[in-house]
């Protein structure tokens, strides 16, 4: 069983069994492969080098939608240029961020400096984005009817079991998140 | 945003007697863009104002002030500045996986703009 994250005189420690620690490496990777840009024929390896992607569209994924979204609500041309500008390398520092998490799960007991810990945050919030989107999470009330589902015995389909990891990634980031506050609280 | 699930240990709310970095340039009436975080139901109540608090450096206080608006009225605007800066500030919250936009700022100084409100606003409780 899976221990909270906690702040102690070590930095920020948690425990994870082997089978949760192979399931959140597997939810990494889904989302690392939503993230990886794909090499296209052609395209200039100057502007690939310093992030330009002329060729880059709004995603049609909504899960991919939510983890690079538009950047202005009204304005499509907008965010179309800023996504040329800034895209590739907003998928790099999710793909950096998803990749430190998944090395620290390489050990039952993860040790988190504070950098450790910003990526850690970063790795379980996207992972809990992607898993929202594939259990049509669209509002609060929608949230509060997956939160009930607690109980393991209950995993009866895919949503269920969707549902019960999604709970499981929102615990350990919760206590992750109270254990980086009281680090930067002492830190003060 | 969602509230806080883990049974964890209450949060120490202890006096701060470190000053919070002014954020008074980020608000000058004659800044023309906003960064705007729109509220979703999945974010962390926590997450959101951990960002803000380690992100642009605002207070606990003002941190929470904002992440309850952005929960309570479904966007709140977080910073302010050129539009190069609040861009720069849109792609930071896109890594931290927050929903954020920016947009030219409307109707000029006042309103919602973002500034710290009073003290203990948001406090003592979180998520």
């Amino acid at each position: 069983m899976a221990k909270a994250f906690k702040y102690g005189l070590k930095g920020i420690t948690g425990f994870l069994e082997p089978a949760e620690r192979d399931l959140l490496r597997s939810l990494i990777d889904d989302v690392i492969s939503m993230l990886q840009p794909e090499d296209r024929e052609g395209q200039d390896p100057l502007a690939a080098l310093i992030g330009l992607d002329m060729d880059v569209a709004e995603p049609t994924d909504r899960a991919v939608r939510r983890l690079l979204p538009n950047v202005a609500r009204d304005d499509g041309a907008a965010s179309l240029e800023f996504r040329q500008l800034t895209e590739r390398s907003l998928r790099e520092t999710k793909i950096g961020a998803l990749r430190a998490a998944a090395l620290d799960l390489d050990k039952d007991e993860i040790v988190l400096t504070p950098e450790g810990a910003r990526h850690w945050s970063m790795a379980l919030n996207d992972v809990r984005l992607v898993l929202a989107e594939r259990l049509d999470i669209r509002d609060e009330a929608d949230a509060e009817h997956v939160h009930r589902m607690q109980d393991w015995s209950q995993a009866e389909d895919v949503e269920s079991y969707l549902a019960l990891v999604y709970n499981f990634a929102t615990w350990l980031q919760e206590s992750l998140v109270q254990a980086m506050l009281q680090s930067m609280e002492s830190r003060r | 945003m969602t509230i806080s699930v883990a049974p964890g240990p209450d949060t120490q709310e202890g006096v701060r007697t470190g000053t919070a970095e002014s954020t008074d340039s980020l608000t000058a009436p004659d800044i023309p863009w906003n960064l705007v975080i729109w509220n979703d139901p999945v974010n962390l109540m926590s997450y959101v104002s951990y960002v803000f608090q380690s992100y642009f450096g605002y207070s606990e206080s003002k941190a929470n002030k904002l992440m309850m608006e952005v929960h309570k009225k479904g966007r709140s605007i977080v910073a302010s500045g050129s539009k190069e800066q609040v861009e720069r500030h849109a792609v930071a919250m896109h890594g931290f996986g927050l929903w954020a936009t920016v947009e030219k700022a409307s109707g000029g100084p006042g309103g919602n703009s973002g500034k710290s409100g009073g003290p203990g606003q948001g406090k003592g409780k979180r998520g």
